[in-house]
Formats: structure tokens, sequence, C-alpha cells
């Protein structure tokens, strides 16, 4: 037998936990989606990693530089629809505290319309440079900026896709734990994407600009 | 905006002709050929006894974490032996291809294989070794052991746990499919640029590696969020963080570096994709790329990633050490704080992988002193298993063997490292074969971590004991071989001899070169060994079969279940009351498995869908591979489509009766993890009911 | 997952909505983006000054959204998003920070700025 370095457990002491509660599902898979999340994140380290070694003008090649492709007034507008549609899905969670179907269905359909908006401007922005031969292949410079915005546009299809489910979900099933569980993940996932566009807002548009 | 591809394409086959299954290549053929009579029996046997249900029902369909574990192992290994025999082809070419005398056999001028294949053999084995096997196998012993350290029923997302497993397993038929379909990257595992840019790699080789490596690394990804909610959230009662087995730990902390640098190996990847199908210029040579930004982002990944391999083997040793000393871990808090600083030590040191780069001296002696860091509490880990030795009451059954083994060769590994680290030693060492020794002695490390785990953890999932006299003999010969071929690896490297060369110039290297083929030989002998071990285990099953606590003298909580282990892990929840919660229950004579009065059991039922979205990927996979649009497109839509209608499923789970966990429990009845017919059901047939 | 019979809208992630600090999250994301767009217009400062002062703004406005729209603080429910959130920022500094510098001492010391003195662009 091997040597007790530990000392031995009492006769009085419990030796099993019947019943003991599963792990809360809600909390169980917010924090796994958070953790998702969280290496998400790192997805854009790594983008924003490379956007500081390609955003040389060498890496240019001749071509446009950033500060000729990045509009700060536009991408403004862009930062405060984006805020507004996180915002309206804000306000969804409200209702959802209130258990008010109808307004966590309006809250969503909101915020869809939003970021629709912002994916919109997205495109169009995109639509024009491509059209003055600013395309992702022209240098690595434009490669970088069209992947990293692009990347976050990809988010956001996600977010706009996940959103109309839950919206078919909220008015079928009402609140459930796994509807409930995904708004609050959802959430996640929809807030994230404004927070990433703060950096993406200011070290590529606004930095870009300024150069 | 997609580039113009020289060659063939049709909307239907995209690159795909006839012409590219190499039926030409004797060598291929050969493979071919093992491959078909290696499955072959398995096929027949299967059918003949009729088990595809039985496999469908209980194995790919099952979201167990422990046959998610054993299916993980199944994996590893079977990469592991292509892995070597890829091994020993790369070897058996450097032999023959010493010097211009040198023989020509086959279709090679030096040697027997051309240098496009060579290339392809070593690129596939690099890859295979850290990314399919070692990495594989560790991920299924976490996946395994880490519920039952900490008292749970299963992982905090038993669904997820079965996606990735089947995302690994598409990523790993993606590699083998290019044996037989097309050709694999020729670049080197780590995939060097520009050689992975088109126009220097034109063919699909390079977009297999890409793929493969793209879709186990998103498994990977979500492993690593399972694991790690599953140790934050589903400890036992009395489980506090300073009671959890060491190996947890140690999951702890690779998890936590599997979470943060998979993603940026993604980006480093998806980068490349970008270059190659939209004509990007991440990394090209000319046209504003950097090729040094691919290098960065890889071994951003790249470092955190070898210690994603060693740290899980650190755990494993850390478990057979005390028990076969018949100790507690010497410093076990040392230790914990040892392997969470390594981690995060791991993210500031990967320059040294670049040194010869050319950045500014500041830069190089700044990643030279961070990589000496990680030297530390390294050296603390040897002092501490020393000490767990020291007095300790030895004895040497084959785990052991094995997890003292890699001691002594993490200190090979390590103080070479050491060497490295320095720049100006590395400046002349550098790509030289010395570096592969260094970092063979350090996977190795991790390889005979997973031998002793296989050894040590084999019992309790099956119910018997491997055969204890071909298992050292397994030991023996592959130890023999290490010694061998790298001892004259790293004379090799510091002799001048330059890694990934399909031809040697200098015809003085023969003599190391036969002793290193001498190596590989007795390495073939451990295979041998390891087969019969496996055979004459199994045979004599009823001979070695054993209780809950096969040692004796083990330690933490998986020892206190039945075994083999019930789907249920255990029937009641036990209470932890102090570390080595195991030894301290036997010590006090409570060994019992649970109180005697059960309870209902809710587990999760089983489901295809995991396999499915495998399958889908695979086929993304595959057509991005190829460029077959269609195939791509639609395997992307059946995923998402998938992932939608499984979220409108209300699967309630199934519920064990306590009268049947009692039943189970008290008559003995078989439970373990081969048995037909007691899993949870499969939750579709409902459909078709 | 399963047979968890509280009523999931009681749960403190749900709870903790508050219309009030969305509100404020709301206010200060926007307000802190437009000062740092006008310092942008105004194109008054040196680039260093400029760069340090709007990666200022735009931590305060993630830092707001932590608080305020996430809702992290130490509590039981959040304490390990706070935690591990709080692990990856390191991250973030060392992989770009560390990328940035190695590339930065790199320029000089290779050809990339000889060329430029030639001005080819290719
Ligand atoms: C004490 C800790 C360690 C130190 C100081 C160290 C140091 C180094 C250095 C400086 C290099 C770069 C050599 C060159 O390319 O010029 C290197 C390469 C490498 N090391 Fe280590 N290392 C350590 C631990 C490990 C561990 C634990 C592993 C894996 C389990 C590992 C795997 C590798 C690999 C795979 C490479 C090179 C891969 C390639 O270039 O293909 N090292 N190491
Ligand atoms: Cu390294």
């Amino acid at each position: 037998m091997s040597r007790t370095a530990h000392r031995l457990i009492g006769p009085e002491e419990p030796l099993w936990a019947p019943h003991h509660p599963e792990a809360d599902p809600v909390s169980l898979h917010t924090l796994g989606f958070w953790l998702y999340m969280m290496s998400d994140a790192l997805i854009f380290a790594a983008l924003f990693a490379a956007y500081a070694v390609l955003d040389h003008p060498y890496n240019a090649a001749g071509g446009p530089q950033i500060s000729d492709v990045v509009h700060p007034v536009a991408a403004f507008i862009q930062t405060v629809i984006i805020f507004t549609s996180v915002f309206a899905y804000s306000l969804a969670m409200v209702g959802l505290k209130a258990g008010n179907r109808a307004f966590v269905i309006g809250g969503l359909v909101a915020a869809v319309l939003l970021g629709a908006a912002f994916l919109g401007l997205e495109l169009r922005d995109f639509a024009v440079l491509i059209a003055e031969g600013a395309t992702p292949d022209r240098s690595g410079l434009l490669s970088v900026f069209f992947v990293l915005v692009a990347t976050h546009g990809i988010h956001m299809v996600f977010g706009i896709l996940w959103m109309l489910v839950m919206i078919v979900q909220v008015a079928m099933k009402g609140f459930t734990t796994a509807v409930v569980t995904r708004l609050l993940n959802l959430r996640i996932f929809w807030m994230f994407q404004a927070s990433i566009w703060v950096c993406v807002f200011v070290f590529v548009y606004l930095n870009g600009a300024y150069r | 905006m997609l580039v113009h591809l020289q060659g063939a394409w049709n909307p239907w086959l995209g690159r795909l002709t006839l012409s590219q299954i190499p039926y030409h290549s004797p060598i291929v053929l050969g493979a071919f050929a093992f491959a078909l009579l290696a499955a072959a029996p398995i096929v027949g046997l299967m059918t003949y006894y009729q088990k595809w249900g039985y496999l469908i029902r209980e194995w790919i369909t099952t979201l167990d974490h422990k046959k998610i574990g054993v299916m993980y192992i199944i994996i590893g290994l079977v990469m592991l032996l292509r892995g070597f025999i890829d091994g020993i082809m790369i070897r058996t070419q450097q032999l023959l291809a010493d010097g211009p005398r040198s023989a020509a056999h086959l279709q090679a001028v030096h040697g027997y294989l051309p240098p496009f294949h060579f290339d392809q053999i070593y690129s596939s084995h690099g890859t295979i070794m850290i990314i399919f096997a070692v990495t594989v196998v560790l991920t299924g012993f976490q996946n395994i052991i880490v519920p039952l350290q900490i008292g749970a029923r299963d992982m905090a997302f038993p669904y997820l746990n079965a996606v990735s497993l089947w995302l690994t397993a598409a990523g790993a038929a993606l590699v083998m499919i290019s044996l037989f379909i097309g050709d694999f990257s020729h670049a080197g595992w780590v995939g060097i640029v520009p050689l992975t840019e088109l126009p220097y790699s034109p063919g699909v080789g390079v977009d297999y590696w890409d793929w493969a490596l793209q879709l186990s690394s998103l498994g990977t990804t979500l492993g690593a969020l399972n694991l790690i909610t599953t140790i934050i959230m589903m400890r036992a009662p009395g489980m506090r963080w300073f009671r959890m087995p060491f190996f947890t730990w140690a999951t702890l902390s690779t998890q936590t570096i599997g979470l943060t640098a998979f993603p940026v190996l993604g980006v480093a990847l998806a980068l490349l994709s970008c270059d190659r199908y939209l004509g990007t210029h991440f990394y090209t040579a000319g046209l504003g790329g950097n090729l040094m930004l691919y290098t960065d982002l890889f071994w951003i990944w790249g470092h955190p990633e070898v210690y994603f391999i060693i740290l899980p083997a650190w755990g494993i040793m850390s478990e057979v050490i005390p028990t076969f000393s018949e100790k507690a871990l010497f410093g076990y808090t040392v230790m914990v704080a040892a392997t969470l600083s390594i981690a995060g030590l791991s993210w500031a040191v990967w320059l040294h992988h670049f040194f010869t780069m050319g950045a500014g001296p500041g830069v190089n002696l700044v990643f030279s002193v961070s990589t000496m860091l990680v030297g530390i509490p390294t050296g603390v880990k040897v002092f501490n298993w020393s000490l767990t030795l020291y007095r300790g009451r030895l004895r040497f059954e084959t785990p052991m063997l094995w997890a003292i083994g890699a001691l002594f060769l993490l200190l090979v590994g390590g103080l070479t490292g050491m060497m490295l680290a320095i720049p100006a030693i590395n400046y002349t060492v550098h790509n030289s074969v010395f570096v592969v020794a260094h970092f063979h002695t350090m996977f190795l490390v991790s390889v005979f971590g997973i031998f002793a785990g296989l050894m040590y953890w084999f019992p309790k999932v099956f119910g018997f004991r491997l055969d204890e006299r071909s298992g050292r003999r397994f030991f023996t010969f592959f130890s023999l071989g290490t010694v061998f071929v790298f001892a004259a690896m790293y004379t090799l490297g510091l002799m001048g001899m330059t890694r990934r060369l399909d031809y040697l110039y200098n015809p003085h290297w023969q003599a190391l070169l036969i002793i290193q083929e001498f190596g590989i030989f007795l390495y073939c002998v451990s295979v041998f060994y390891f087969c019969k071990m496996i055979y004459v285990s199994i045979r004599d099953r009823a001979k070695e079969a054993h209780g809950q606590d096969v040692w004796r003298t083990s330690r933490t909580l998986e020892w206190m279940t039945l075994t083999p282990v019930p789907f249920y892990n255990f029937a009641v929840i036990p209470v932890v009351h102090g570390r080595d919660a195991w030894a301290m229950r036997r010590d006090s004579g409570l060994t019992a498995t649970s109180p005697g009065d059960y309870e209902d059991i809710n587990l999760p039922n089983n489901t295809i869908v995991p396999a499915m979205l495998g399958a889908l990927a695979f086929g993304f996979g595959f057509g991005m591979v190829w460029r077959i649009w269609w195939l791509a497109g639609l395997s992307l839509l059946g995923i998402i489509g998938l992932v939608i209608l499984r979220s409108f499923a209300d699967d309630r789970g199934f519920t064990l009766t306590a009268a049947t966990v009692r039943r189970m429990e008290r008559n003995h009845e078989d439970t373990g993890i081969v048995t037909d017919h007691i899993s949870p059901p499969v939750a579709e047939l409902a459909l078709f009911q | 997952m399963s047979l968890h019979r509280a009523d999931p809208l009681d749960h403190p992630d749900v709870r903790n909505a508050s219309g009030i600090a969305f509100v404020a999250g709301y206010a200060a994301s926007v307000g802190l983006m437009a000062i740092a767009l006008m310092v942008t217009l105004r194109h008054e400062m040196s680039y260093v000054r400029f760069v340090i002062a709007v990666a200022i703004l735009g931590g305060l406005a993630l830092l707001a959204q932590a608080v305020l729209m996430f809702r992290l603080d130490l509590s039981g429910g959040q304490r390990w998003k706070t935690i591990s959130l709080l692990l990856v920022v390191p991250l973030f500094v060392l992989s770009i920070g560390l990328t940035g510098w190695m590339f930065h001492t790199l320029y000089p010391r290779t050809m990339l700025d000889f060329m430029q003195v030639q001005g080819s662009g290719m």
C-alpha cells in the first residue's frame, strides 16, 4: 500500500453526492460559447498582426495607398449603424428579461435590418473600390485590407442568419432553456462584432486616413 | 476574382482527371495494395459477424467521451503507423542516395525516390506525425481521462465532442486520400513560402495539406473549449482547484493553448488559400506580399503547438511516476505553476524558429532570453519528477519504463533546445538535422508519454492488462532504436548535414547513416512486439482481467470507477476530500464504487449528426482541393442546414432508471466499452419508427 | 441540455440585462468614436500622438462595451468570462506588438529601404 502523506477520511464525512445537480445548462453553454469567441477574437488578432506587417507604403506595390481607399466619415456611419444594431439586440434582451416575445422579436428584426444596412454599405464600398481598380489582388496592402474587413463582414452574415433562425424559434417555441441559451450566446456573438469593429474602425479607417 | 489556373478544369470534376491517379508509381501501387490487404479482412470480418449495425449504433453515433477518446486514439495510432512508414522511406532514401556514386533504383537518379516524391514523403511525415498522430492520440487520452478524474459523467458538450472527433477524422481522411488521388504537399510540414504559392506549386498537393490542417485545427479548437468548460464547470463536489489530479491541470493548460493558438494557424493557412484561390498577395514574392509574414503567423501557432503536444505527455508522466513510486507527486503546487507558466511563456518565444530572418539584434536577444526562460519551469518539472522517484518504492512495470524513458529524453531534448536558443549557435545549425534531432527527441517524449498512458490506462478502459512480456520488449527495442537513430542524427547535424535532402553529397556520412538505418530496423522490431502485445493481450484477456484499481497504488479518481468503466462513469457522483482522492479512499478502506442506493441517470441520446457533419466537411475539403465548386458549395450549405435543423430538434435525452443501474452494478453485468446494446439509443432512429 | 426545471428567464445572464446600462454603453461607444473621428478629421497631431490618442479612445470604447454591454464583472456567473478575456488580451498585445516590432527592425536591415530610396514600387 502507498505511504500515507494524506489524512484518512473520517466515518462522519459524506462520501457520495446523490442527486448531485447537473451543471446549470445556461451557464455551461454561455461559458463554452464565450470561450469560442475568445478563439474567434484571436483570428482577428492574427489578421491585425498581418495588417501591421502589410500596412507599409512599400506593400502598396505602387498601387493605391491605404489613405486612398478608406473614407473615415462613411466608416463612421457604418460604426453608428452597427452600434445601433447591437443596441437593438440589447433592448431585445431587456424584453427577454420581461418574458415578452413580441418585444424580443421586434428587437431582433431591428438588429437584422440594421446589420443588413451595415453590410449593404460595406458591399457598396467594396464595389466602388473594385470598379476603381483597387482590387484585393492589386497589392499585399489591399489584400489584407479586403480580407480583414470581409472577415468581419462574414461574421456579420452569420450573425444575421442566426438571428433569423432565432426569430423563428422564439415565435415557435417560446422561451425554452435551449432558446434562451441561444439568445444569450447570440448576444455575445453580436456584441463582439461591434467590439471588433471598433478595432477595425480605429486601426484601419482612422489610422489609414491619417497617413 | 478566382485565379486563372493552368491545365484542365471542368465544372463537374474540377481539376480531377483520371491521370491524377498515380497508378504508374510502383510505390503508390504498393501502398494501395497494403491498404487493401489491411482493410479487406476487417471489412470481411465485420460483415461476417454482422457488426456494421453495432459499429454505427455503438461507435459512429456515440457521444460517450470514452468511446470518442478511443476512436481518437485509434485514428492517431493508424496515422502513427503511416507516418512511421514515411519515416522508413525517408531514412532509406538518404542511406541509398549518399554520394555521387550511389546507385539508382526505380525512377530515381540516386536512391529510389525521385525528388518530388521524396519531398511529399517528408512533408506528409511531419504533418501526419505532429497533427494527426501525436496530437490526436493525446486528445484521445484527455477525452477519456479528464471527466473521470474530476468525477463527471461526461464532457460539458458531448455532442460538440463528437463533432470535433469527426472533423479531425475528415482531416485525416483528406491526408490519406491524397496518397491515391493526386499528390500531397512537397513544401514541408511547415509549408515553406513562397514554395507553397501557386506559381511554384501549381498542383493540388499544397491544397490537400492546407485543408487537412484547417479541418483538424477547427476540431482541435472546438475540443479545447469543451475540455476547458468541462474542467471549470463539471467538477465533483469537493474537487477544488488544488485537489485536481495533475493530468487535469496539464489538460487545462494544454487546451488553453489549443483554444488560443489554433485560430492563428487557421488565419495563416486561410491567407495562403486567399493567395492560391483568389490571387491576393499576402505571401507572394512580389506585388507587396511579405513571405516572412507567413513564417511569423505559422510559428505564433507553431511554438504553442509544440507545448500543446508535450504538456499532456508531462501530465501522463506525472500520473505514472507517483503511482509506481508509491508516493504523492513531489511539489504539486509548483508543478501546477510551472505548467501554467509554460503555457503562458510559449506565446512569447516563437521567433526562435527564425532567428536567421535578420530582425534586429534586440529582437533576437529578447526572444533568446524568453526561450531560455522556458527552461526554468521545465527544469523544475524534471527535478520534481526526480524527487518523486527519490526514496520511492519503485516498481518498473511497463508504464513506468516509458515514463522514465521520457524523462531522459526530455533532458536531451531540453538541453539541445537551450543550445538552439542561443542565436549565435542557431545561425550555424539552423536548418540542419541537428534541429531535426532536437525536435524529434522532444516529440519522442510525447510518444513515450503516449505509450506510458496506453499501458497505464488501457486496463481501466478495456478491463484487462496489456501483456507485460511483449510490452517490455516493445519498450526495449523502441528505446534502442531511438538511441541509434537520434544520436547519429545529432552528430550528422553538427557535421553540417542540412535537412530535407533527397540526395546527400558527402560520402563520409555513410557510416552514421547506416547506424540510423539500423535504428530504424530496431523500431521495426518494436512495432512487431507492439502488435504481438495487442494480440496476446486480447487472446488472454480473461486471464489478465482486473478489478477497479489495476495497479493497486494509483491515486486519482478514475481508478475508483468500475473496470471497465461503465458508460455512465459514476453510478453516484463521489465527494472528494482532498488531493489524490482515490488514494485517500483506499487508505481509509473505502473502496466501494457506489453507496448502494442508486438514482436515475440522464444521458444524451446518440446521434448520427456529428458523423454527417464530418462527412460533409470532408466533401467540402475535397471539393476545395480539386476546385469542384458545386461539391464544396453544397457541402457547406449542408453543414449550415444540418446545424440549423438540429437546433430545432428537442432532444430530451435518455434516462437510465435507478433500477437498471442497480441491476448493472449489483450483478456485475458486463458494462464494458465493447459490449453491445447498453448505450443510449440513436436519436435519429426515432424518425424511422 | 435536459431536464433542468428552473425557469431560464431567472438566470443571471438574463437578469443582468439593463436598459440604462445598454443606453449608457451605446452612448459611450458612439460618443468616443465620434471624438476619434473628429481627431482624425482635424489632423492636428503628430502621427504618433494621433495613434496613441485613437488607441486610448478605442480602448475606452471597448471597456465601456465590456462593462456596460457584455456586463462583465467578477460575480459567480461572469467570473470565468472576465478572467478568460483578461488572459486573452495579453495575447493580442504579444502577437500584434511583437510581430510589429520584429518587422519594424527587419526593414532597415533588408533591402526594402534601399528599394524605397530607388523609388521602385515593385
Ligand atoms: C526547453 C524547451 C525548448 C527549447 C529551448 C527549444 C528551442 C528550440 C529552438 C531554438 C528551435 C529552433 C531551431 C531552428 O530552427 O534553428 C526549436 C525548434 C523546434 N522545436 Fe524546440 N525547444 C524546446 C522545447 C520543445 C518542445 C517541448 C518541442 C515539442 C514537443 C519542441 C519542438 C520543436 C520543433 C518541432 C522545432 C522545429 C520545427 C521545424 O523547424 O520544423 N521544442 N526549438
Ligand atoms: Cu519553438
